[in-house]
C-alpha cells in the first residue's frame, strides 16, 4: 500500500518534471487572445520593452494613489515585485517575448475578493499611466484589450 | 383641522429626517457606486434608457458597476425648422442589471400650415388639438430595461456582445392633435433587443437594436394610423424595426459617432385630419381666403428615418455633453427636417 503511494508520488514528481521542461520556465500565465488580434507594432507603440517598464511603474504610481484599491496592494501586494512581473506579463501580451515568471492571473488574485469596480480603478489608472507617459490613446486599447481577458478571474465578487 | 394639519407635518418631518439619514448612512454609502470607466454607460436617450441619442444600447445607465446603484438626469433640446422638443429624464442603474426611466417631452410645431388649420379651426370652433400659437405635443416615456448577458467592455476575445431587453411605455397628452395627424393610437408600448460591444484594437463601439413598435416619429406624433379621416378605422401594427450606433472613442472622455433609426410608414401621404371633417370643405374655406395650395400642403410627407451625427465629452463622471447633427426627414407636414440636438447628461 505505502509502496504505491510512493511510486504514484514519483510518477507525478516525473510527470510535473516533464511539462516543466516542455515549456517555458516558471510559464504562469499565456498569452491572451483578443478578437481582432494586437497589432505588431503594439510593444513598440508603447517604447519598446523600456517603454513598457515605465508604464508599468507609472502605472503603480497611480494605483497608489487610488484610496479605492492602494490598501489593497500596501497589505497584500508587493510593489516591487508586481512592476517587474507585470512588466513581463504586459510585453508578452502585447506580442513581445513570453519572459513572465509569476503566478497565473487566476492564482495570484484567486484569494483577493476583487470587485469589478476595483478592477475598473485600475483600468482608470492604467489610462492615466498612458497619458502621462504620452502613449498614444489608441495604443493604450491595444493593452486593455490584451488585458480585458483576465477580468474574468481576477473579479470575483 | 389645526390637529391634522400638525400631524401631517411631522409626518412629513419624519420623512424628510428618513430619507436624509437614508442618503447619509453607510448602508446608502455602501450601495452608491460609480466605479463604470468613462462613457461606458453611454449617455441619455430622448426614450430615456441609456444609450445614444435615439438608440438604446445594451449597456445600463449610469456609472455603477454589479456592485451598487447609481442615477442620473437628462435634458435634451432638438431644433429642427419646423419644430422644437425639449425632453427631461431621470433614471437608475442597479447593480448594472436593471434600468428604470422616465422622461417627459414636449414638442411644439412651429408649421405655418398647420397653424393655419389652428386659425381657421379655431374659427369654425374646432377643437383639434392645436393653438394658433403655440401647438404642443407632450409626451411621458416610461422604460425599463435588463441586461440579459454579456459584458460590452471586456469580453475583447469573443465575439458575443452584451445583449439587454427593454421595454418602454409612452403616453401622449394632445390627444387631439395626435388624432388630427391621423395616428391610431395616443399611447403604446415598444419592445427592443439591444446589443453592444466595445471593440478596443478600433476603440470604438458598436450598437445594434431592434425595436418592436408601430410609432410615429419615435411615438411623439402617436402610434399607428386611420384610414379616411376619422377614428374608425384604425390599426395599429407593430413592426420589428433596425437601429445602429457607432461611437469611436477618440480619446477617453470624447466619443464621435452617428447613428441611424429606421422609421415606419404609417402616415406617409394621409392627409391632416381636421376633426374627422373633409377637407374639401376648408379647401374652399381657405381658397377664398387666397390659401388655395393649402390642401396639398396639409398631406404628410413620407416618414424619414432618423439619421444624426454625434459628439460625446466627458470630462468627469458626474456630467457629459453631446451635441449631434440631425437628419429627420420628413416629419409630419414638415419636409426635409435636418437641424441641431443638444443633450447633458448628470450622473450621480
Ligand atoms: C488586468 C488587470 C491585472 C493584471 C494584469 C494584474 C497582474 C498581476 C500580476 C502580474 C501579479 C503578480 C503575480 C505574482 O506575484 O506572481 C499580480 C498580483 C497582485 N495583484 Fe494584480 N493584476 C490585475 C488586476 C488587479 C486588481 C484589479 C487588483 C486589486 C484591486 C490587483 C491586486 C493584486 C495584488 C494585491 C497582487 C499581489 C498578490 C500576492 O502577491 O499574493 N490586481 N497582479
Amino acid at each position: 500500500m505505502k509502496r504505491s503511494k510512493i511510486s504514484l508520488a514519483l510518477a507525478t514528481g516525473v510527470t510535473l518534471l516533464v511539462a516543466a521542461a516542455a515549456q517555458p520556465a516558471f510559464a504562469g500565465e499565456s498569452k491572451t487572445k483578443p478578437i481582432m488580434g494586437i497589432p505588431s507594432s503594439a510593444v513598440a507603440d508603447f517604447g519598446g520593452a523600456y517603454g513598457v517598464h515605465n508604464w508599468v511603474e507609472s502605472l503603480f504610481y497611480y494605483i497608489m494613489l487610488d484610496n479605492r484599491i492602494n490598501y489593497i496592494f500596501k497589505e497584500f501586494g508587493n510593489v516591487d515585485r508586481q512592476i517587474a512581473l507585470n512588466t513581463q506579463l504586459e510585453q508578452m501580451v502585447l506580442g513581445g517575448p513570453n519572459n513572465y515568471q509569476g503566478a497565473s492571473m487566476s492564482a495570484a488574485h484567486a484569494d483577493l475578493g476583487i470587485t469589478m469596480t476595483q478592477f475598473n480603478a485600475v483600468v482608470e489608472a492604467a489610462y492615466n499611466a498612458c497619458e502621462r507617459n504620452e502613449i498614444k490613446y489608441y495604443a493604450c486599447n491595444d493593452l486593455i484589450a490584451a488585458l480585458a481577458p483576465f477580468t474574468r478571474v481576477i473579479v470575483t465578487k | 383641522m389645526k390637529r391634522l394639519h400638525k400631524s401631517g407635518l411631522r409626518t412629513l418631518q419624519c420623512a424628510a429626517i428618513l430619507a436624509a439619514g437614508l442618503v447619509s448612512s453607510s448602508a446608502w454609502a455602501g450601495i452608491y457606486n460609480d466605479g463604470k470607466v468613462l462613457l461606458t454607460g453611454g449617455v441619455f436617450t430622448v426614450d430615456g434608457a441609456g444609450g445614444g441619442g435615439a438608440v438604446p444600447w445594451a449597456t445600463i445607465s449610469g456609472y455603477e458597476t454589479r456592485d451598487g446603484i447609481n442615477g442620473s438626469a437628462g435634458f435634451t433640446y432638438v431644433n429642427l425648422p419646423a419644430l422644437q422638443v425639449s425632453f427631461y429624464g431621470v433614471n437608475v442603474g442597479l447593480f448594472d442589471r436593471v434600468e428604470l426611466s422616465y422622461v417627459d417631452s414636449r414638442l411644439s410645431l412651429n408649421l405655418p400650415n398647420l397653424q393655419t388649420v389652428a386659425l381657421v379651426a379655431d374659427a369654425a370652433g374646432l377643437d383639434v388639438g392645436t393653438d394658433a400659437w403655440n401647438s404642443t405635443l407632450g409626451m411621458q416615456t416610461y422604460g425599463v430595461k435588463v441586461r440579459l448577458f454579456g459584458d460590452a467592455v471586456y469580453t475583447s476575445d469573443s465575439w458575443i456582445p452584451q445583449v439587454a431587453v427593454g421595454g418602454l411605455y409612452k403616453d401622449n397628452r394632445n390627444v387631439a392633435l395626435i388624432h388630427t395627424l391621423g395616428a391610431d393610437k395616443t399611447k403604446d408600448y415598444e419592445i427592443y433587443v439591444a446589443a453592444t460591444k466595445v471593440l478596443f484594437p478600433i476603440s470604438t463601439l458598436v450598437n445594434v437594436t431592434a425595436r418592436y413598435t408601430s410609432a410615429n416619429e419615435d411615438g411623439l406624433t402617436g402610434f399607428g394610423y386611420c384610414n379616411g379621416g376619422s377614428q374608425t378605422d384604425c390599426h395599429n401594427k407593430r413592426k420589428v424595426r433596425a437601429e445602429v450606433s457607432i461611437a469611436h472613442l477618440v480619446a477617453k472622455n470624447t466619443a464621435i459617432g452617428g447613428e441611424w433609426q429606421q422609421h415606419g410608414s404609417n402616415l406617409d401621404g394621409r392627409s391632416v385630419n381636421v376633426a374627422g371633417l373633409d377637407l374639401s370643405g376648408l379647401t374652399g374655406l381657405l381658397g377664398s381666403a387666397g390659401l388655395g395650395g393649402l390642401s396639398g400642403a396639409l398631406t404628410q410627407k413620407k416618414e424619414g428615418d432618423w439619421y444624426d451625427l454625434f459628439m460625446a465629452y466627458a470630462p468627469n463622471k458626474h456630467i457629459s455633453f453631446v451635441v449631434a447633427y440631425l437628419m429627420f426627414g420628413n416629419i409630419a407636414v414638415a419636409p426635409a427636417q435636418n437641424g441641431f440636438y443638444f443633450a447633458t447628461h448628470l450622473t450621480f
